[in-house]
């Protein structure tokens, strides 16, 4: 349930904040900025992708332990924008409609390519948790026989993602990318990542794993498609883009989204599926980039962009910096005091997000703090939680005395007609 | 006079007066005893025989009395309903956990048992050991027969520490909200909107998790989506959690909520005409539209709700744990 949610009648902001004026920052402005950010890490995201997908084919061109390095290498880099968009997520349709392309999670890996005998077979949600296509040139879904003998995006994209119907059957998007580069990673809550040999891609009998051919042709569709994904992505926020569109015509509309993407990623989404259930099932496969060892980042990217959305800044790729009118501007003339709450939470945060990267850097790897018993692992990770837990009040606060709640409430249908839902 | 004012009242709709405190005392906190007996009973009753058929009535009663509060997820129960009720479960963890559990006998140490995964701990581990044909095949003296008093005793003593925890501590963070040095609550308002958020928040999760997930689509239902379907519970658990709701509601406010109890009725009746408890026949057309009546009369309590409380109080519900994907 998405609560502070869109539909919206104006008003509100310009009475409540209508007494503490002077040179006051209005939300025309700041959605605007709130777009133009989205606009610059989109692109951000595109061109990493793009990257990712020349270090793909040269890997595929030339298997070697280079060139996967090189792979690896890149995609990692295409993390660090992209998930700093997530906070763009909840708040903005959008995003949200085409979310899953990119970035679902977790996933059923044993759907695409060849898994650990632990990992075990079909489940009582998935059927096709084991499928593995990449060796299977025929398959069959739902009673239906499907020609998988050529694997193109198509393939991927209409009717392998999502496949019967199932969200783990994941067969897109930077975490099946990343399960082919890195492989399962088999070392439980001990140090390692996943072991891929660059030899899964080798043609002829240096092949591994088997069908390095089909592998190839799916890991080279796959980033294909995350390139054409994020292509349309940046197009949305730029000029005249629909997502833009939305958040800017209506501005009020806009603060709603930002602030419900804000709550919505820190609490339900990041503090409690992605980091405190990892933890409390122990499990080394809860972790969000589980293949590559990567959560630490993800995690922190994710809580920046959080902080990014609140202070309307934003450091691109190339260094440069995006900034201008924010939601902190407008908290600090309504209520400076409400700021300094905030701004203070979401550093509390991000230190405690950046004591995982430290942690993780120095060989305290994510999937170890993951480990049963483990007190120093579950104090870091707790530490991260307990902040984005303790940022959403202030969230909702800020709603609350920028008077989003009641724009949000005359919105709702039920209140509009309220006899109409009994009938 | 008196009466003068009463009917002057109801005809203009007196402002609705929200009663955190009575919430708390009359309907959360009995509702945390409650279950820590029930949870104590069962570890009782499987330390004295851990068979199924000896346990499984213990276990009924104290899942019926964890759904008095199963919607509340603020202060002990942030993070404390997880290891209770970890569900649902789509990578099937509990199943792999329960198995090594069993397979290691010093895995299942009564001491350490608080630390192992949520996924092996609970209710739902008991559901799979006492109802799964894979695991509840068991004798007396078996790994899982011990198992069993293990997760049970784990549970006794969560539920336990989970209503100390309540009436201990934070029920008066609650009813304290906008006195000074309460840090989580800064205004009577602000634990007003937390409990109102628990209240439509849990009835999201019956309508978005414990019927959509069954219900799959027309083309696709998905009886095993269901919860604790082994143990026969879904429709009980929705009902179960829908009367909650209503109780709370009522806890939370001290004026009649016409709209909220006929609908509450409307999911009664819908309930009444579902054959199969575990909603395993949704596969039938026939039934499976039966299951989806009940899915549109808990919509609708939430839409009373919005309106009866949302409305009258001028509240709109915040953040919850169901907002991510």
């Amino acid at each position: 349930m998405n609560t502070v949610l869109p539909a919206v009648g104006a008003m509100a902001l310009t009475l409540t904040l209508a007494a503490p004026a002077s040179a006051q920052v209005t939300p025309d402005q700041i959605v605007a900025t709130y777009a133009d950010i989205a606009a610059a890490k989109y692109a951000d995201s595109l061109t990493t992708a793009q990257t990712l997908q020349a270090a793909v084919a040269a890997l595929t061109a030339d298997p070697s332990q280079e060139t996967l390095v090189a792979a690896r290498t890149a995609w990692l880099a295409a993390r660090v924008p992209y998930q700093q968009t997530e906070v763009y997520r909840f708040g903005n349709p959008i995003v949200d409609d085409w979310e899953g392309r990119v970035n679902a999670w977790p996933l059923d890996e044993g759907l695409i390519d060849y898994v650990d005998a632990s990992y075990g077979g079909p489940t009582d949600a998935n059927q096709f948790a084991a499928l593995n296509v990449i060796a299977s040139p025929q398959i069959t879904l739902a009673g239906q026989v499907v020609d998988a003998s050529t694997i193109t995006p198509a393939l991927i994209a209409d009717t392998l993602n999502e496949a019967d119907g199932i969200e783990t059957n994941v067969a897109r998007g930077y975490h099946a990318i990343e399960f082919l580069l890195w492989g399962q990673d088999l070392n439980g809550t001990g140090p390692g990542a996943g072991e891929r040999p660059f030899t899964d891609y080798v043609a002829g009998d240096a092949c591994t794993g088997g069908n390095c051919d089909r592998r190839a042709a799916y890991l080279t569709a796959a980033t294909t498609l995350l390139v054409t994904d994020l292509e349309e992505m940046a197009t949305a926020w730029a000029t005249d883009g629909a997502a833009r569109t939305a958040v800017t015509a209506n501005p009020d509309a806009g603060l709603i989204a930002m602030l419900t993407g804000m709550g919505s990623l820190s609490y339900g989404e990041q503090a409690g599926e992605r980091m405190r259930l990892g933890l409390m099932l122990n499990d080394p496969e809860e972790e969000h980039d589980c293949f590559s060892d990567n959560t630490h980042n993800s995690h922190y990217y994710d809580g920046l962009g959080v902080q990014n959305a609140y202070l309307g800044r934003y450091v691109r790729t190339d260094g440069s910096v995006i900034e201008g009118a924010s939601l902190s501007d407008l908290v600090a003339a309504a209520d400076p005091a409400l700021d300094a709450e905030m701004t203070g939470k979401l550093d509390t945060t991000m230190t405690a997000l950046g004591a995982i990267v430290t942690a993780a850097e120095g060989g305290f790897a994510y999937d170890m703090m993951l480990e049963q018993g483990n007190a120093e692992g579950e104090a870091l990770v707790m530490a991260g939680v307990d902040g984005l837990i303790d940022q959403t009040r202030t969230i909702e606060r800020i709603t609350t005395t920028l008077g989003l709640d009641q724009i949000a409430f005359e919105g709702s249908d039920s209140l509009d007609d309220p006899t109409a839902v009994f009938q | 006079m008196i009466r003068t004012v009463l009917a002057l009242s109801v005809l203009s709709a007196a402002p609705v007066q929200a009663d955190v405190s009575r919430a708390v005392t009359d309907h959360i906190l009995p509702g945390f005893a409650q279950f820590a007996t029930h949870a104590e009973a069962l570890s009782a009753t499987a330390a004295a025989d851990c068979t199924p058929a000896a346990v499984q009535p213990a276990y009924q009663a104290a899942f019926d009395a964890w759904l008095g509060v199963a919607n509340l997820h603020i202060g002990p129960s942030e993070t404390g309903a997880l290891s209770i009720a970890y569900w649902p479960d789509d990578r099937a963890f509990t199943p792999r956990a329960l198995t090594a559990l069993i397979a290691d006998p010093a895995s299942r140490d009564p001491a350490t048992f608080a630390e192992v995964s949520i996924a092996a701990r609970g209710l739902f581990a008991l559901d799979m050991l006492l109802y799964d044909p894979a695991f509840a095949g068991y004798a007396a003296g078996d790994a899982t027969c011990t198992l069993v008093q293990v997760v049970s005793a784990d549970l006794a003593a969560q539920a336990t520490a989970l209503d100390a925890a309540w009436r201990d501590a934070f029920a008066a963070v609650l009813t304290s909200a906008g006195a000074p040095g309460n840090a989580t609550y800064m205004t009577g308002d602000e634990a007003l909107r937390a409990l109102y958020t628990q209240l439509l928040t849990g009835l999201t999760f019956d309508a978005d998790m414990r019927l959509a997930r069954p219900l799959g689509t027309f083309d696709q239902p998905r009886p095993r989506m269901a919860e604790a379907w082994r143990s026969g519970r879904p429709l009980r658990n929705v009902v179960l959690s829908v009367k909650a709701a209503q109780g709370l509601a009522h806890a939370l406010t001290d004026t009649d909520l016409p709209l909220t109890d006929a609908a509450v009725a409307r999911v009664e009746v819908a309930a009444s005409r579902i054959d199969d408890p575990a909603f395993q026949t949704v596969t039938d057309p026939q039934a499976r539209l039966l299951v989806d009546v009940l899915h549109q009369r808990v919509a609708a309590v939430e839409v009373a709700i919005d309106t009866e409380i949302g409305g009258a109080l001028g509240i709109a519900a915040g953040f919850n744990a169901l907002d991510g994907d």
